[in-house]
């Protein structure tokens, strides 16, 4: 478990404050559209174009990010690890930052885009999330038990949000 | 007048009612969903925050004692 006090709002601070294209997704998507659980990390399916992950390599510099896996803890994400379809798991600054380059059954961000929608986080900055009726289809399609697990109460928040 | 029947609301089945209307079929409970939807986006994101670190702190604790 990280020592490092979670401050998630700083991570997407920092990604928006460089200009990353990326999507939420996971854990903290599910949070911004209302369900109530908890999760200890931040997980983003980024573009791989070229220039965003110029411009993410240079974010995650300003986050101090590395590795989290402790025999390549020293090791930060390089251009290709970041060009690659696989995840990179990383520990930042402010926690854990789990940047996915395909998500489900190799969904990428040009696909997910389609899916998203923008959530105003503060007057400054806004992000994008993957819509939560897709994020349901995600976990369903991944068939983890983790996901199995939260699956009703990510239906039943879908549910209640379509009452609003 | 043979018998009065008198109805009284027990007050353990009407918070046993409440209870079971609040968890829906499948069992979630949708007052917290409903007080989530209640906030907006960065004030969900402060409390997942502060969940997570009561989490940590609760943890650290624990394995003090």
């Amino acid at each position: 478990m990280p020592r490092t006090k979670p401050d998630f709002l700083n991570i997407l601070r920092t990604l928006a404050e460089y200009k990353i294209d990326f999507i939420v997704v996971g854990g903290i998507c599910a949070v911004l559209h209302g369900a109530p659980i908890s999760t200890f990390d931040l997980d983003v399916v980024h573009s791989r174009n070229p220039e965003n992950i110029e411009r993410l390599a240079g974010a995650l510099k300003k986050l101090n990010a590395h590795y989290r896996e402790s025999h390549i803890a020293e090791l930060k994400p390089g251009v290709s690890h970041l060009a690659a379809p696989g995840h990179q798991l990383l520990m930042t600054h402010f926690g854990p930052l789990d940047l996915l380059g395909t998500i489900g059954k190799g969904h990428d961000y040009k696909e997910l885009m389609g899916d998203t929608e923008e959530l105003q986080i503060t007057r400054n900055f806004k992000v994008r999330v993957l819509n939560l009726r897709t994020l349901i289809k995600m976990k369903e399609e991944t068939g983890r038990e983790q996901d199995k697990a939260v699956l009703p109460l990510l239906r039943r928040t879908l549910k209640e949000k379509s009452k609003h | 007048m043979a018998h009065l029947k008198i109805h009284r609301e027990d007050p353990s089945k009407s918070t046993l009612l409440k209870e079971t209307r609040s968890l829906g079929g499948d069992g979630v409970d949708v007052t917290l969903i409903r007080w989530m939807l209640s906030k907006t986006p960065a004030e969900r994101l402060k409390i997942l925050q502060q969940n997570v670190r009561s989490i940590l702190r609760l943890r650290r604790a624990k394995n003090k004692a």
